[in-house]
């Protein structure tokens, strides 16, 4: 997987996880570990979709990313 | 600091725009205005202080000088005279513009601190950045100094000597429960019946105790016997409450001589001169002598909650306002005329702001299991009179509407809903939780009495006296009903009971064995392998914490001491012993169970995909499980979609949760408190479901380790009840929410755009009628629309009034961190 | 020595002699109020920066 911020690359579980944005969907919150940017990711595809700052949208309903959730599934 | 509202906007206008914060600001009176915006907020946002707010330290240090001084007495006098000291010689203050007095730090923007409660709370007090009053290196050294003296012999250390230290080291390791298994913080029941429906003042109570005491010393100079042994250790006991109940009437005169102080020397404006001289004849008058006027009766009231927790660090506030002090509200309003219905409600309104002001210096675990406030307030409103009448007035009205003006988070409401309740009242509950505050929580009344006759036995008419003792366990107000002690160490992390029962007790969060060894799971052939597994794990983990917390409340009188709430508590009157000891004591145990839907959820799933469709293999599963699903991705939305989920009316997994719940009702009946009673469950959350997301590792019913876990007690995953909210309340009406369990928190979020006006009233009442018919004990909702909570996220300064419900408690929604407000916002909006 | 007893803000106890309040207003961030400490009217006042001359 790739950082979409620092295009740090790896495997997506050398991302640390933090949590998922709905139990339902497969966009999870994890960050990278060389930049350390919090990324919405697409578990499926196993793809960083975008920065999530930390205080700003992690999840699939909430501030800043309403709809991801939705859209990836 | 608290935003402006836009000055132009008519009430209708912010009412339009359900903006019932900016609502609340233009209604209030100026008084409340002031109280409400100048109060220090003590609970904590996230996990952290406020700035501006300190530790106290007076209180602290004063309380150890006279415990050293006194070192060799007994501990409840000892204790007793460190308590006097503090009340004697600690700061003061009168709060502009306010009518009510009493806190029990020393300045309005300290949080007490339990010195004498837990060594390991101390060391988290030295080390927590920001609290220190300034000069901050003084204040660390005194702290320091306070710490070395105490470490090893407070309240917690001397249980934890004793304690199995297996036992010990699995508590210790945060996995299973939380809490601290002594009356240092525990949640203290108060004699109401005593105080108040037996109209007694403390003056009355030293009479009583002088009486008791007379007739105990002609034994110990009469006939030697064994019989008379423990008198001598009673009448030590006494004397430490008599001591207690007089440095209570002298505190309360300070504020009268302080008052008097400022209305004869520094007070200009006449009618606050006057304001003054009346807060100084309340307070000369209470706690001395019985109340005779709402004023006084709200201020006897608060000092006897000050007064209490100057002696422990009580984490919540068993109250029934409405039904104690709603006598002397008709009197004032309705008969004599001495108050105004608005003068009542700035009085109704202080009050709550008085108890919101309270807070205590807390271990983080606990600020993040409770965040945004210092404990679980849950004042109980409603319900019925001792004869099973309608016990609601005008003052229960006073207390909903005051609610939706100071807008406090802390305490907050339950109401004892049964089918006498007028249709005005009903608004009025309704009218709270439209304007957003997530409280009133609705309590089935008739069930809930039975259910406290059918667990503890408490006769049908001290059952119907019933308060929260915390945030949803009924207790009843009398002589041998109160519960003096129970402590949140009995607060089971349930999810664990599944996971073990995947992993043959091995936590492979914390890395230890910590369940019984109940089989290679890979192993399994069938579910009931699994089942059974479950049930020892469950019956290990709940039995440890039972133990424990068993252990402390056995104890606790001769590790720690209540003089106070044995003053004020008729059984210690009468006996001498400390209210605390089991002696006399119905017993009101309950375990809280955190985290308990994951196990339904997850059993229902490898049921269904692993033993019914055998589209995978138990291999499989443990195999996802510990790779915490990574790279199972396909496989885990499996699990999540395609296996059923509770609150969806689907008996495949509501037969799951009756098993569950039935096997440990059992085992509930097999476990007996100090008293020989019963100890049920209670699932629910507070903000639990939070602190042990990075705790439980990865479950069969999808959840990764680190992500929240469900909300409620038995509330289904957020955006798993797909059914809509008749299927959640009929799955959730298959419990027998009587003899399943003592009470079972269930989570709602209803839209607010649907049930604005008279039809979402009706819409509503028509809900509670359902709820009340399918036979559930409580509900509570969340009534702020997904809008509302994204702004507040990204606007926090402009929506820092905003309240939600977490759990079985409401906070204001900035408070409480980013994982927690996505979690309220992930819940699914019922259309009803 | 000034004592506490010459300070502006001390308050004599009726009923006990010797035994005074220390009453003062203070403006915190938030919120105005009227403390009150015990204090003894011999109370060396030399060290309190609140120290006010009757
Ligand atoms: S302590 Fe200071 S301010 Fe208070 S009375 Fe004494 S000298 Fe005055």
């Amino acid at each position: 997987m790739k950082c979409t911020e620092c295009s740090h690359e790896a495997g997506v579980s050398s991302f640390r996880y933090l949590y998922n944005a709905r139990i339902d969907a497969p966009i999870t919150l994890r960050q990278c570990p060389q930049c350390q940017a919090w990324l919405a990711v697409d578990e499926m595809a196993g793809e960083a979709r975008q920065r999530v700052d930390a205080g700003e949208a992690p999840w699939g309903k909430s501030a800043g990313i309403e709809g991801l959730a939705e859209d990836a599934r | 600091m608290v935003a402006e509202p836009a000055q132009d906007q008519s009430v209708q206008e912010l009412e339009d725009k359900q903006e019932w914060w900016w609502v609340a600001e233009k209604k209030r009176s100026k008084r409340l205005d002031y109280l409400r915006k100048s109060v220090w907020k003590k609970g904590a946002l996230g996990g952290n202080y406020a700035p501006g707010i300190k530790l106290d330290l007076e209180c602290a240090t004063l309380f150890t000088d006279m415990w050293k001084f006194w070192k060799y007495d007994p501990i409840m006098m000892r204790r007793a005279k460190a308590i006097a000291h503090v009340l004697d010689n600690k700061t003061i203050f009168i709060t502009d513009h306010s009518q009510l007095v009493g806190y029990f730090g020393s300045l309005p923007n300290t949080i007490m601190w339990r010195v004498d409660g837990a060594s390991m709370v101390n060391e988290e007090a030295y080390n927590e950045p920001g609290i220190m009053p300034e000069p901050e290196n003084e204040s660390l050294q005194k702290v320091a100094e306070l710490n070395d003296y105490w470490a090893g012999q407070t309240a917690v250390d001397k249980v934890a000597r004793i304690l199995d230290p297996e036992d010990a080291v699995k508590f210790l390791s945060g996995a299973i429960g939380w809490g601290a298994p002594s009356s240092a913080y525990g949640y203290s029941g108060k004699d109401y019946e005593y105080l108040f429906a037996g109209r007694r003042g403390f003056e009355d109570i030293i009479e009583e105790i002088n009486a008791a005491v007379e007739n105990a010393e002609d034994k110990t100079v009469g006939v030697p016997g064994p019989e008379i042994l423990d008198i001598y250790d009673r009448l030590q006991n006494w004397d430490a409450m008599i001591l207690v109940l007089e440095a209570g009437i002298r505190h309360a005169r300070r504020y009268a001589r302080l008052a008097r102080t400022m209305a004869e020397n520094m007070e200009t404006d006449e009618k606050r001169r006057e304001e003054l001289l009346k807060i100084a004849e309340t307070c000369e008058r209470v706690p001395a002598r019985a109340p005779r006027n709402l004023q006084e009766s709200l201020q006897y009231d608060h000092f006897i909650q000050i007064f209490a927790r100057t002696e422990a660090h009580e984490g919540a506030w068993p109250a029934r306002p409405d039904y104690y002090h709603g006598p002397y509200y008709d009197k004032d309003v309705n008969v004599d005329k001495t108050l105004t219905k608005e003068e009542a409600l700035d009085l109704v309104g202080e009050f709550m702001i008085r108890a919101y002001e309270v807070g205590g210096f807390a271990p983080r675990w606990a600020r993040e299991g409770l965040q945004g406030i210092t404990g679980t307030w849950v004042w109980t409103l409603g319900g019925v009179n001792k004869d099973g009448s309608d016990a609601c007035n005008d003052l229960t009205v006073a207390f909903l509407q005051a609610a939706r003006l100071v807008r406090v988070s802390n305490p907050t409401f339950g109401f004892r809903w049964h089918p006498k309740v007028k249709d005005e009242v009903l608004r009025e509950c309704f009218e709270c939780i439209r304007h957003g505050l997530g409280y009133p929580s609705m309590r089935n009344d008739p069930l809930l009495i039975q259910n406290a006759m059918h667990w503890h036995g408490h006769p049908l008419e001290e059952a119907r006296t019933w308060v929260h003792q915390a945030c949803m366990s009924p207790c009843p107000t009398t002589k041998h009903g109160v519960q003096p002690m129970r402590m949140a160490s009995a607060t089971a992390n349930c999810a664990k009971m599944v996971e073990y029962a995947l992993h043959n007790g091995y936590d492979h969060v914390v890395g230890m064995q910590m369940g019984p060894e109940t089989g290679d799971a890979a192993k399994f052939h069938d579910f009931e392998e699994l089942f059974q597994a479950w049930v020892k794990q469950m019956e290990w983990l709940t039995s440890l914490l039972v133990r424990t917390v068993n252990l402390g409340r056995y104890k606790d009188p001769e590790f720690f001491g209540r003089p106070f709430l044995s003053g004020m508590s008729e059984r210690s009157v009468e006996s001498g012993l400390d209210v605390v000891s089991p002696v006399g004591d119905r017993g009101n145990c309950w375990v809280t169970a955190f985290t308990w839907v994951e196990n339904i959820d997850s059993l229902a799933a490898v049921k269904k995909l692993v033993f019914d469709d055998k589209k995978y293999t138990m291999e499989q599963l443990l195999s996802a499980l510990k790779a915490n699903w990574d790279g199972y991705e396909e496989m885990r939305l499996d699990f999540v979609n395609n296996a059923p989920k509770w609150g969806n009316d689907d008996d495949y997994v509501d037969d799951i949760m009756l098993r569950c719940l039935r096997e440990t009702a059992r085992h509930s009946r097999v476990m007996k408190c100090p008293s020989g009673n019963s100890w049920p469950i209670l699932p629910e959350n507070v903000s639990g479901n939070i602190h042990y997301a990075s705790i439980v590792g990865a479950l069969p019913n999808g959840r990764r380790c680190g992500d929240a876990l469900y909300d409620g007690g038995i509330s289904p995953g957020p955006g798993l009840d797909k059914k809509g909210p008749s299927a959640v309340l009929k799955s959730c009406g298959k419990i027998d929410h009587v003899s399943d369990g003592r009470a079972f928190l269930l989570n709602q979020r209803l839209s607010p755009t649907q049930l604005a006006g008279e039809k979402g009233y009706q819409l509503w009442k028509a809900y509670i009628r359902t709820w009340a018919d399918l036979g559930l004990d409580h509900v509570q909702f969340n009534m702020v629309s997904d809008e509302t909570l994204r702004a507040a996220q990204k606007d926090p300064e402009k929506y820092s009034e905003v309240i939600v419900r977490v759990a079985g408690y409401s906070a204001h929604f900035v408070d409480i961190s980013r994982k927690t407000q996505d979690n309220i916002i992930q819940r699914t909006v019922q259309g009803i | 020595m000034s004592t506490c007893a010459e300070c502006r803000s001390f308050f004599l106890r009726e009923d006990e002699p010797g035994q005074g309040d220390c009453v003062r207003r203070v403006v915190d961030p938030r919120q105005a109020f009227y403390q009150s400490k015990p204090v003894r009217e011999d109370n060396d006042a030399s060290g309190c920066e609140s120290f006010q001359k009757k």
